[in-house]
């Protein structure tokens, strides 16, 4: 009896515990910025774990920054992939939803993947925006400002609807106040023409009879023009792709 | 001359009734069938010299008249006159459509349409200052047309199509060659100098079910006109009028392909006939803001044509809440998509 009693309840702790262990992904304590490039120091370090973890709870995402010298002589690409895999980060389960930046140092890559989640909301699009937003700082070396930049930026665009782009002008209130502009102006241009009566007849109203007597298709000659497929992968811009894990990502990647 | 109806009756002056289609006597009710009036005057040749002055019958006072009017009424006695060398021989018309609508169901519903008018200021749309109401005989030339379009042009299908690496595209060029035929039925043209032809041709479609024989009777009461232009000088304006028809059908037999360029168009268009037409229009007088304003009436089906004043309170009013609607409208929508507000 004391036996079973025993048994249970290491039963019950041993579910206990790997329900908080499931928990500790949205943990505080959890790694999310890994420099090791030692571009910040231990401060800014700090900030933007805080930072990382204040925004990943609010779009419930493991936003994380990894900087490295010579990326294990690989290419950025698959080292962002070996990165996720074998770190398997996630806010809601191992391998789930995270945004990664990672910065190669010697060849001066920088590259943006979403996974999950952050594959739905931070598309090749979105990656490209933001990528293309902090690279100036990049380029001039500030950064914890561009890191900052890379998190709040990710988690502001996660607010937007997936495919939508956040920079589009259709968004902007300049367009906003055109387009009500434009419209209230066409409507009401066009009760103002229609005041005086409308034309009211058409062709029908005084059509007899139409017929077509001669009717002559000939084929004379044809051309044809071929040109380059357009490809996926120009100049580092968007793309995402597969793990070697089988995790699928949006991505975007360049120079800085 | 001048022709006036007497009513065998009493005596009195008849006139055109709208509502029973026959003449009749306002002061003791009779009416009479037009359908079985002589043809006789309009039949008759006049010299010119008949026409210069025309007496009225009732009270031997001159009927002043413009030189183009075919029937009015004394300026003293209000007797409806038709003057009737301006309505025979070459200037009889074929046909007329008589007056379908009175004229107080013309001022009902003109007033109807002043109260529709979104953009019409207030004191407008009231409609109580009618200053005058007429009932116009307007001259029309209709014209039956019989026009053969040779058309000869450059088409082009285009067809993309992958294969490998590249992307094809073929186009693939066609001589296309239509000869078309096509008849246009009593296609009106105003034929008098002083209707905006503009208004004219919006007051369109007339009920051609109603055409009568011309007979004199239809006009008495009213003001008529006779033609300016014949059918010679108004053919120019009926080939623009149906050259747009033309073109459209044109077009839609070359279907299917990508592009379409005419190398030639070639449309000769004949008339078979034309007739000469009087059709009914209400002539609407309105002072509004010391200034005038006409409009027009179909005399068959009520249709009111013109430009009436614009509020610039409700243009404005119009502008801004479909303005301010169209905003909101841009906002909820980012909103939902997931933007900021501002």
């Amino acid at each position: 009896m004391k036996m079973q009693v025993l048994f249970l309840t290491s039963i019950l702790s041993a579910v206990f515990i790997f329900g908080f262990f499931n928990n500790v992904f949205a943990d505080e304590s959890k790694q999310r910025v890994f420099d090791y490039a030692n571009l910040l120091s231990d401060d800014e370090i700090a900030r933007l774990e805080n930072l990382a973890f204040q925004h990943g709870k609010e779009h419930e995402m493991d936003f994380i920054i990894v900087t490295t010298q010579d990326a294990d002589g690989k290419d950025i690409r698959p080292f962002i992939e070996d990165f996720y895999d074998e770190m398997a980060f996630g806010f809601d389960k191992p391998h789930g939803n995270s945004a990664i930046l990672a910065l190669d140092m010697s060849e001066r890559d920088v590259m943006i993947a979403g996974f999950y989640k952050g594959e739905k909301y931070l598309d090749d699009q979105r990656a490209t925006l933001i990528r293309e937003k902090i690279t100036p700082r990049l380029s001039s070396g500030n950064y914890f400002e561009a890191f900052t930049q890379y998190i709040e930026l990710s988690s502001e665009y996660m607010e937007y609807m997936p495919g939508v782009n956040p920079d589009s002008f259709l968004l902007k209130t300049w367009f906003h106040l055109l387009a009500a502009i434009g419209v209230a102006g066409l409507i009401v241009g066009s009760m103002a023409y229609n005041s005086g009566g409308k034309v009211t007849v058409n062709e029908r109203t005084y059509t007899g009879n139409f017929q077509v007597l001669e009717r002559k298709d000939i084929y004379l000659t044809k051309s044809v023009t071929k040109r380059r497929k357009p490809q996926n992968n120009n100049k580092g811009g968007g793309g995402g792709g597969v793990t070697s894990g089988g995790h699928s990502y949006s991505g975007s990647r360049g120079k800085f | 001359m001048v022709i006036q109806y007497k009513c065998p009756n009493c005596g009195d002056d008849m006139a055109f009734d709208s509502e029973s289609g026959k003449l009749s006597c306002g002061s003791c009710g009779r009416t009479d069938a037009i359908e079985g009036f002589s043809d006789e005057f309009i039949t008759t040749r006049f010299s010119d010299d008949e026409a210069k002055e025309y007496v009225c019958n009732n009270c031997g006072a001159s009927v002043i008249t413009d030189a183009d009017t075919s029937a009015t009424s004394c300026s003293f006695c209000g007797a409806a006159v038709v003057l009737a060398d301006r309505v025979s021989g070459i200037h009889a018309p074929d046909k007329v459509i008589p007056f379908q609508i009175s004229k107080e169901e013309a001022i009902q519903a003109f007033k109807k349409w002043c109260k529709n008018g979104r953009l019409t200021p207030k004191g407008f749309m009231s409609a109580d200052r009618i200053k005058g109401i007429t009932g116009i005989y307007v001259p029309f030339w209709l014209y039956d047309l019989h026009s053969v379009a040779n058309v000869n042009a450059r088409a082009t299908r285009v067809r993309e199509y992958t294969q490998g690496n590249y992307i094809y595209t073929e186009t693939k060029y066609y001589d296309v060659h239509r000869k078309i035929d096509l008849t246009f039925n009593k296609v009106p043209v105003d034929a008098s100098e002083k209707m905006n032809d503009d208004l004219m041709d919006k007051l369109e479609p007339y009920d051609y079910g109603s055409l009568k024989d011309f007979k004199t009777p239809y006009l008495a009461g009213y003001l008529a006109e006779k033609y300016n232009y014949n059918n010679k000088d108004l053919f120019p304006r009926v080939k623009s009028k149906v050259s747009g028809y033309i073109d459209k059908y044109i077009s839609s037999t070359i279907s299917g392909y990508s592009s379409v360029r005419y190398e030639e168009k070639r449309v000769n268009t004949k008339e078979t006939n034309a007739h000469y037409v009087l059709l009914p229009v209400w002539m609407v007088y309105y002072d509004y803001d010391k200034q005038e304003h006409t409009f027009a009436m179909n005399g068959v089906n009520g249709k009111v044509v013109g430009k009436p004043p614009l509020s610039m309170a409700k243009v404005s009013a119009w502008f801004g809440s479909i303005a301010a609607a169209t905003f909101i409208t841009a906002k909820i929508l980012t909103l939902i998509v997931g933007g900021d507000i501002w």
